[in-house]
């Protein structure tokens, strides 16, 4: 069964399609306090505030969650949702207020040297390499610092280029190649170290479509050879849904969902119910607006039709309000649920995946 | 000696872990990688301190005239001091504050070696290429002013080094100034001009400035350069002093540089810029 974690007054239980067998809060994905062998990143009770007084800006509110060695789990999040600080944080980059991690079973905060032997990370808005280096120079320098031999990578780091369709440029410099190479640079660098669990913030960022297709491929491959573990922070639903194993979804600091991709679109917040009638006026649209998520509206041929997303009891809602109004439905349908349908339902519409992150950090 | 010992999570490959002779390898092999393939910093930084150090000469010697050619080897073992303290401080200053703009001073914090043997060794490659430039400045000066100077070279490198030593402790906290105030570092770099009253304070008269940076290393190398006193001829106080100074300051400027990147974390500001 899916997990939804609900915070505060949103706190509420969710139904599902079909009753799957029943998971406890203790079992899911979603919960560290049962910690095994099997979880390569524990984070537990992180909470960051910035600022003080009546300026103070909650970015991280209690956020716990673990992820199994080997597997690729989505950060999701509308702009401020935290993500940026949740990765920052876990990374020890930013002290949050409260809270553990743990990588590999150990304290990112109490031992960051050893456990930073397990990670490392790419950096949303950052180059992560030296630009005046090659690319073959900035794979073996990274190596190095990571606390790696470089020349016992070295074969690694010639399938990596392969891999990343980086050989041709390997021993050129950095600065002279083009947006999308030094993309896959900066990845390729994470990449060239010996890091079992490997953030990445946005790494399909300003990249075509072409090579974000050979990236998500090649990194899916790179995953499974390597059983990295993978935290993957990104606004493109297509990398998520392509990449990843697992989703955790991020709203006003807090998880709000954490399970399969499969399984978040199996869920009411995936469900849309699109009516057209010529009946609706624009009164009505508020009405339903105020009761509804709309997740479209347009008016074709004199006939409004709203897309809403709810569950089969809102929908039953939605056709008695509209009958309250005398309004005769045209066309009831059913679109397919796609994970942006989940994520604008779970987050209220307040995530809109094509601008940047402006998360407090 | 390895960062970390080695752990179980090893791939087909088995990557080895890096000793401290590998992270002191990558990081003087890229400064030296930097130093040739981009010539033109250190080129202008070479023809902007010669072409001060003419107007100094020949505009002192016209105004001064026989007073400035009498000291003149004062001026030049003080100007290359300051070439080399400038080098050294703006270097390390600068160079986190790049780090900073690049994403790369936290993958530098994130490494098991630990930040400081990094910045340490960062440290050391920026004097190496500061000494290899200065270097070339003085040989041009000594040509320049017809000037000769005693040049014994253990006495002169590790007095020199000894020196900038405390200048690297005011970049490291100047650079953690600059990482948690960001746009700074221009203000920062008016501490040079600072150098020159370090460099011509009279340590060996005033007790106390013995302790401030630069101060007793000039006053140490001068005699070293112009009188020829050997390192084992210097009053066994004062090598001791000038080492206290050296370690002092880099310990302190480290501090500083730490918690100023531990405030910067706790404000959640270290990678922006």
């Amino acid at each position: 069964m899916p997990v939804f974690l609900f915070a505060g007054d949103k706190r509420r239980t969710m139904t599902t399609q079909e009753p799957p067998t029943p998971r406890t809060a203790q079992q899911s994905a979603a919960d560290p306090s049962t910690e095994t062998d099997d979880q390569a990143l524990v984070v537990e009770g992180l909470s960051k505030r910035f600022g003080s007084g009546e300026a103070a800006v909650t970015a991280v509110d209690d956020v716990s969650f673990s992820v199994e060695r080997g597997s690729v789990v989505g950060l999701l999040g509308p702009n401020g949702a935290g993500k940026t600080t949740t990765i920052k944080s876990v990374l020890g980059m930013v002290l949050p207020d409260t809270g553990s991690v743990r990588v590999e079973g150990i304290d990112v905060y109490d031992r960051p040297r050893k456990a930073y032997r397990h990670v490392d990370a790419m950096l949303e808005g950052a180059r992560n390499d030296y630009w005046r280096l090659t690319v073959r120079e900035n794979l073996r320098y990274f190596a190095t610092i990571s606390g790696v031999d470089p020349d016992s990578v070295a074969d690694r780091h010639e399938r990596l280029l392969d891999q990343l369709d980086l050989t041709d440029k390997a021993d050129e410099a950095v600065r002279s190649l083009s947006r999308g190479m030094k993309q896959k640079v900066s990845l390729a660098s994470v990449l060239a170290t010996d890091a079992s669990v490997v953030f990445l913030d946005e790494p399909t960022l300003g990249l075509d479509v072409e090579s974000s297709l050979t990236l998500r491929r090649e990194l899916r491959r790179i995953v499974a050879e390597r059983d990295l573990t993978v935290v993957l922070s990104s606004h493109d639903m297509d990398v998520i849904e392509d990449v990843c194993d697992r989703v955790i979804i991020m709203n006003d600091g807090r998880v709000i969902a954490d399970d399969s991709v499969e399984e978040l679109l199996r869920q009411p917040e995936a469900s849309r119910f699109r009516v057209a009638s010529p009946d609706i006026d624009e009164r009505l649209r508020e009405r339903i607006g105020e009761r509804f998520t709309v997740t479209d509206t347009s008016v074709t041929d004199g006939a409004t039709r709203i897309e809403v997303a709810t569950d089969s009891a809102g929908f039953y809602d939605l056709v008695d309000l509209l009958r309250a109004d005398g309004v005769t439905l045209e066309s009831v349908t059913t679109p397919d649920p796609d994970l942006e349908d989940v994520f604008l339902g779970l987050t209220n519409g307040a995530g809109d995946t094509r601008d940047t992150d402006g998360d407090a950090r | 000696m390895s960062a970390e010992p080695a752990d179980d999570h090893s791939t087909a490959e088995d990557p080895r872990p890096a000793t401290y002779y590998h992270l002191a390898k990558a990081v003087l092999y890229r400064e030296y990688l930097i130093f040739v393939r981009y010539p033109a910093n250190a080129i202008g930084g070479i023809v902007i301190s010669l072409f001060f150090f003419g107007l100094l000469f020949y505009g002192g010697r016209m105004i001064a005239g026989q007073a400035l050619t009498d000291s003149i080897e004062g001026i030049i073992v003080g100007y290359f001091l300051w070439t080399l303290a400038v080098g050294a401080y703006s270097s390390i200053s600068n160079d986190i504050g790049s780090e900073v703009q690049w994403g790369t001073l936290e993958r530098h914090i994130m490494t098991p070696f630990g930040f400081a043997p990094v910045a340490l060794l960062k440290g050391v490659a920026k004097v190496v290429r500061t000494f290899l430039t200065s270097a070339l400045i003085l040989a041009v000066m000594l040509l320049l002013t017809d000037t000769a100077l005693q040049l014994p070279l253990v006495t002169t490198t590790v007095v020199s080094a000894l020196a900038i030593c405390s200048v690297l402790g005011l970049g490291f906290a100047a650079g953690g100034i600059a990482v948690l105030y960001k746009r700074i570092s221009n203000w920062l770099n008016f501490l040079q001009f600072g150098f020159i009253l370090l460099i011509s304070a009279p340590a060996f008269d005033l007790g106390w400035a013995r302790l401030l940076p630069l101060a007793l290393g000039s006053s140490m190398l001068q005699r070293a350069m112009i009188d020829g006193t050997r390192l084992w001829e210097f009053p066994l106080l004062d090598l001791v002093t000038l080492v206290a100074v050296a370690v002092g300051y880099v310990l302190a400027g480290y501090a500083v540089f730490e918690a100023a990147t531990r405030r910067a974390r706790r404000l959640g500001v270290l990678g922006d810029y």
